[in-house]
C-alpha cells in the first residue's frame, strides 16, 4: 500500500510530464525541410494560431466530415476538460466553490455534485459512442488496433469508478482532499481505505502511464500537426540569408 | 494485392544515380532510411505518432471510395510504415509488440508499400478532413522516397527522370525538336490572329522565364498558345527555357534528391537567362514543389516566383477578353486547392472568358483528385486509375451538361479524358485555364504594354 | 524483356510492345504490329501516318506534337484514332517504332 499510495502517483505523474515533454520537444527539435502548407492563411502568426486554435477547439473539420463523430468527440473532449477543472476546483474548495457566488453551504455542495455526476455522465456516455462506433462501424473497426481501444477502456475504467464514487457513501471528500494535497506538498497524509476510490485511483495512475507511449500524445501532436499545415509558405525572392534545407537523406544529392 | 505497376530495372535505377538493394540489404537499408527520415521530417514524426484512427478521413479518401480497398483507407495505409516505425522506434512497440500494432519487416512488407503508396494520388484531401493535421501524403511520399533508396522505383517514374536528365523535360524533348514546335505554333498563331506572336526560346535578358508543362508541346498546345498569347496583348518581355521545359518536379513524388536537382534546373535556367520572375505553368504538383520547396532546394533565389494563373487573374484588366457562349466547369486540381493556394484566381479567369462557369461540388480545399495525381500515369495502372477517378467523374456527372472542364494541370489533363470515356461522358472536352483565355482573347484589341 | 515474332526474326519490345531498337524498325515489323494493336488492314493513310512519325523521329528524335501531325498528314484527331484505335501516341508511335512517349501524356 505504501508503494500504491506514496511512490506510485509521483512515479506516474513523471512519467506523464517527462514523457509528454520530451516527446513533444522530439517532434519540435526536428527540421520541416519542405513545408506542407495545406491552407495559406493571410495575417501572420496571431491568425495562424486564431486557425490552429479553432480547429483544436471546436474540430470543424470533424463537423464538416461526421456530424455524429463530431458531436461525440467535442462532447468526450469538453467534458473531459471540465471534469479535471471540477475535481481541481472541487477538491481544492471541498465543494464550496459556488459559496462565492452566493450560494449556501449546502447548495453549493449539492451544485458542485450534481454538476460533476453531469459533466461525468455525458464523459461516460460520450466515451462509449465512439467505443461502440469504433466496434461496430466496419470501415472503422477495420482501422483499429488493441491499442485504440485500450485508450477507450482506460478512459471508461476512470469515468465509471469516478462516477460510482457519487454513490459510495464509503467514499469522503474531505479524506481524499487530506491525501492529496499530502502529495502536493510531499507529506505523506493517510491513504483512503474506500475501494472505489482505490479503483479511480489506480486507473487515473495507469492512465499516466500509459499515455506518453500511445496515441494519446495527441494532446500535443494536435498543435505541431495543424500548425504544419497552416506554416507560411516561404517568400521569393528569398532573403539574402534565407535558409537551405538540408535533403531528406544525409548522403545528399546525387547526379 | 500485388500491384501491376512495372518497376524499373536495376540498371535503369543506376542510370538515375540511385541504388539498388540486393535481396538481403533491403530490410536494413530500409530501416536506416527510415530512422534518417524520422530525424529529418518532423511532418512524418508526428503523424506517425498522433493518428488517433477517429476514422474520418476514411470516407473523403476517393482512393478508398473509388478501389473500395480497405488498404487504400488513409489511416490504414500509413499503417503499413507505421507498424514498421512502431517495431523498431518506440519503446511500447519494441516491448509490447504487436498490441500496440507494431509490426516486423517481412515479405510482404515492400510489395505492400509498392502497391498502396502508389494508390495514394498524394492528395492531401484526408490532411483537410482530420483534426489532428494528419497529411498522409506526407507517410506516402515519405514511403515512395524510400523505396526508391531501396531502387524501387516505378518505371514510368525511372522514364522521366532519365528525361530531365538528358533534356529537362519529362517527356524528353531536345531542343530542335522545341525550335521546330515552336515555329509551328507560331505558324498557326499567325494563321488564326494575323498578328506575329511569339514564342520565344533561351532569350536572355528577359524578365520572365515562363515554365510550361512539357506535355504543351505535345498534347496540350492550347495552353502554350493562350500564355502565349497572353504575353503577346499585355507586350510582356518573357522566354521559356530548353534547359527546363517542365514545371513538374515527379522528383516530389518518388526521390527527394531528383526533387531538388530539377528544382535547380529552374534556379539555373532562371539566372542564366536573367529573369526576375519565374512563372510556373499549368501543373498542380509542380506549383507545390516550386513554391514550397523552392527555397530549400535551391535557395537563396533572387527571383519572384509566380503561377500563372495568379499572374493571368491580376491582368484581367488589362485583357481584351470577349465571354466565350459556353458552360464551363471548374476542375480544382489538388495541389492548387491544398498546396498552392490557387482557388478564386482561376474563378476568376474564368469568369472573364465564358459565360457559365459551374461548380463541381465539392470543390475548392474540398476537391476530388482526379484519380491520376502525383503520376499514377501509367498504362499498366488503367484499371485502378478509372477507379480512382470514380469520385471525380460522379461530380461531373452530376454538373449536368457540359461545354468544357477546364483543369489547369497536365497530370489532370493526361487523366481526366479516360474517365470521362469510361464514365459515360466520352465527348466532353477537357483543357486548361489558359486555353480559354487564349480562346476568349481578342488579340486585335490588346492594350499593349506592361 | 519480351520478344515479337516477325516472320521468324524475334524483335525485342519493351512491357508496352514499343520496339526497343528503333533502328531494327522495319515494314514487315509494322504489319506483325498491326496486327497485335487490332488494325486488321493498312491502308494508304495507316503508311501516311507512319511514314510521317518515322521521317520525324529521324529527324528530331521524338514524336511531333499531335496537332503538327495532324496538319501535316491532313487527318484531324479523330480520323487518326480511326486509323490507330489506341490513338496516336500508343497506337501510331509504336507502329512507327517510336519509343514510347511519357511523361504527362
Amino acid at each position: 500500500m505504501f508503494f500504491f499510495g506514496y511512490i506510485l502517483p509521483y512515479a506516474a505523474a513523471a512519467v506523464f510530464v517527462v514523457g509528454m515533454v520530451r516527446r513533444t520537444w522530439d517532434w519540435l527539435s526536428r527540421p520541416v525541410p519542405l513545408p506542407l502548407t495545406v491552407s495559406s492563411v493571410a495575417g501572420g502568426r496571431r491568425a495562424r494560431a486564431a486557425a490552429v486554435a479553432k480547429e483544436l477547439v471546436l474540430f470543424p473539420s470533424l463537423y464538416r466530415g461526421d456530424r455524429r463523430l463530431w458531436l461525440s468527440a467535442w462532447l468526450m473532449h469538453a467534458s473531459l476538460l471540465v471534469v479535471l477543472v471540477g475535481h481541481t476546483v472541487g477538491i481544492a474548495f471541498a465543494a464550496q466553490q459556488f459559496r462565492y457566488f452566493g450560494a449556501s453551504k449546502e447548495a453549493s455542495v449539492w451544485l458542485s455534485g450534481a454538476m460533476g455526476l453531469l459533466v461525468g455522465l455525458v464523459f461516460t456516455v460520450a466515451l462509449l459512442t465512439v467505443l461502440y462506433r469504433r466496434a461496430a462501424n466496419v470501415e472503422v473497426k477495420r482501422i483499429s488496433g488493441p491499442d485504440d481501444y485500450l485508450a477507450l477502456v482506460l478512459l471508461l475504467c476512470v469515468a465509471a469508478s469516478g462516477l460510482a464514487m457519487r454513490y459510495s457513501a464509503e467514499v469522503d471528500l474531505a479524506e481524499v482532499r487530506t491525501y492529496l494535497a499530502g502529495l502536493l506538498v510531499f507529506r505523506a497524509s493517510p491513504l483512503p481505505r474506500a475501494w472505489l476510490f482505490l479503483v479511480h485511483f489506480a486507473a487515473v495512475n495507469a492512465l499516466l502511464l500509459y499515455f506518453p507511449f500511445s496515441k494519446l500524445v495527441h494532446l500535443t501532436g494536435a498543435f505541431v500537426g495543424r500548425s504544419l499545415l497552416v506554416q507560411p509558405p516561404p517568400v521569393y525572392p528569398t532573403p539574402a540569408d534565407g535558409p537551405t534545407a538540408a535533403p531528406l537523406f544525409s548522403q545528399g544529392d546525387r547526379p | 494485392m500485388k500491384s501491376p505497376m512495372r518497376l524499373a530495372k536495376a540498371e535503369d535505377v543506376r542510370a538515375i544515380g540511385l541504388a539498388p538493394a540486393a535481396e538481403e540489404e533491403r530490410k536494413p537499408r530500409l530501416l536506416a532510411k527510415l530512422k534518417e527520415l524520422r530525424g529529418s521530417m518532423r511532418s512524418l514524426a508526428v503523424m506517425l505518432d498522433t493518428c488517433v484512427k477517429c476514422g474520418n478521413c476514411v470516407r473523403q479518401c476517393h482512393s478508398y471510395l473509388g478501389t473500395g480497398d480497405p488498404l487504400n483507407a488513409p489511416p490504414a495505409r500509413a499503417d503499413l510504415m507505421r507498424k514498421l516505425y512502431r517495431r523498431h522506434f518506440t519503446l511500447a512497440g519494441r516491448l509490447l509488440g504487436r498490441i500496440t500494432g507494431a509490426e516486423d519487416f517481412d515479405a510482404q512488407t515492400l510489395d505492400a508499400w509498392l502497391t498502396y503508396f502508389y494508390q495514394c494520388n498524394e492528395c492531401r484531401r484526408c490532411a483537410v478532413f482530420c483534426p489532428l493535421g494528419v497529411d498522409t501524403a506526407e507517410v506516402t511520399i515519405a514511403g515512395r522516397h524510400l523505396l526508391s533508396e531501396l531502387g524501387m522505383v516505378p518505371r514510368f517514374m525511372q522514364q522521366v527522370a532519365l528525361n530531365l536528365q538528358k533534356t529537362g523535360n519529362n517527356m524528353g524533348i531536345p531542343k530542335p525538336a522545341l525550335l521546330d514546335s515552336v515555329e509551328f505554333l507560331q505558324c498557326e498563331m499567325l494563321e488564326e490572329t494575323g498578328l506575329a506572336v511569339k514564342i520565344p526560346v533561351d532569350q536572355a535578358g528577359s524578365e520572365i522565364l515562363y515554365i510550361p508543362s512539357s506535355a504543351d508541346f505535345f498534347t496540350n498546345v492550347d495552353t502554350i498558345i493562350g500564355v502565349a498569347k497572353m504575353f503577346h496583348a499585355l507586350g510582356a518581355s518573357w522566354t521559356i527555357s530548353s534547359a527546363v521545359l517542365e514545371a513538374a518536379n515527379f522528383g516530389l513524388l518518388f526521390n527527394d534528391s531528383a526533387m531538388r536537382a530539377h528544382n535547380r534546373r529552374m534556379r539555373q535556367a532562371a539566372e542564366e537567362l536573367g529573369a526576375e520572375l519565374v512563372l510556373q505553368g499549368e501543373c498542380g504538383h509542380g506549383w507545390r514543389a516550386a513554391r514550397l520547396c523552392t527555397e530549400a532546394a535551391s535557395g537563396p533565389v533572387r527571383f519572384r516566383l509566380m503561377h500563372v494563373l495568379d499572374y493571368t487573374a491580376r491582368n484581367l484588366g488589362r485583357l481584351a477578353l470577349r465571354r466565350l457562349s459556353m458552360r464551363v466547369a471548374l476542375h480544382d486540381p489538388c495541389n492548387y486547392a491544398r498546396a498552392g493556394d490557387l482557388i478564386d484566381e482561376p474563378r476568376r479567369i474564368l469568369r472573364a472568358c465564358v459565360e457559365e462557369l459551374v461548380e463541381l461540388a465539392p470543390n475548392r480545399e474540398e476537391t476530388f483528385c482526379c484519380g491520376g495525381g502525383s503520376g499514377i500515369l501509367m498504362d499498366e495502372m488503367m484499371e485502378i486509375r478509372l477507379k480512382l477517378g470514380k469520385k471525380k467523374a460522379e461530380q461531373i456527372q452530376a454538373a449536368g451538361r457540359i461545354d468544357y472542364l477546364a483543369a489547369g494541370c497536365s497530370i489532370c489533363k493526361a487523366q481526366l479524358p479516360h474517365v470521362a470515356a469510361h464514365y459515360g461522358m466520352p465527348d466532353l472536352a477537357i483543357g486548361g485555364v489558359m486555353d480559354l483565355v487564349g480562346k476568349a482573347m481578342d488579340m486585335n484589341r490588346s492594350t499593349g504594354g506592361v | 524483356m519480351s520478344y515479337v515474332d516477325v516472320n521468324g526474326k524475334q524483335i525485342e519490345v519493351d512491357e508496352d510492345g514499343f520496339i526497343c531498337d528503333p533502328d531494327l524498325w522495319n515494314e514487315e515489323i509494322v504489319r506483325c504490329f498491326a496486327r497485335l494493336e487490332g488494325v486488321d488492314e493498312l491502308t494508304d493513310d495507316h503508311w501516311k501516318v507512319i511514314h510521317y512519325l518515322r521521317g520525324y523521329y529521324r529527324q528530331f528524335g521524338i514524336a511531333p506534337m499531335i496537332r503538327k501531325l495532324c496538319k501535316e498528314t491532313g487527318f484531324n484527331l479523330q480520323r487518326i484514332y480511326e486509323l490507330f484505335p489506341s490513338g496516336p501516341a500508343k497506337g501510331a508511335c509504336k507502329l512507327a517504332g517510336l519509343p514510347k512517349p511519357t511523361g504527362c501524356v
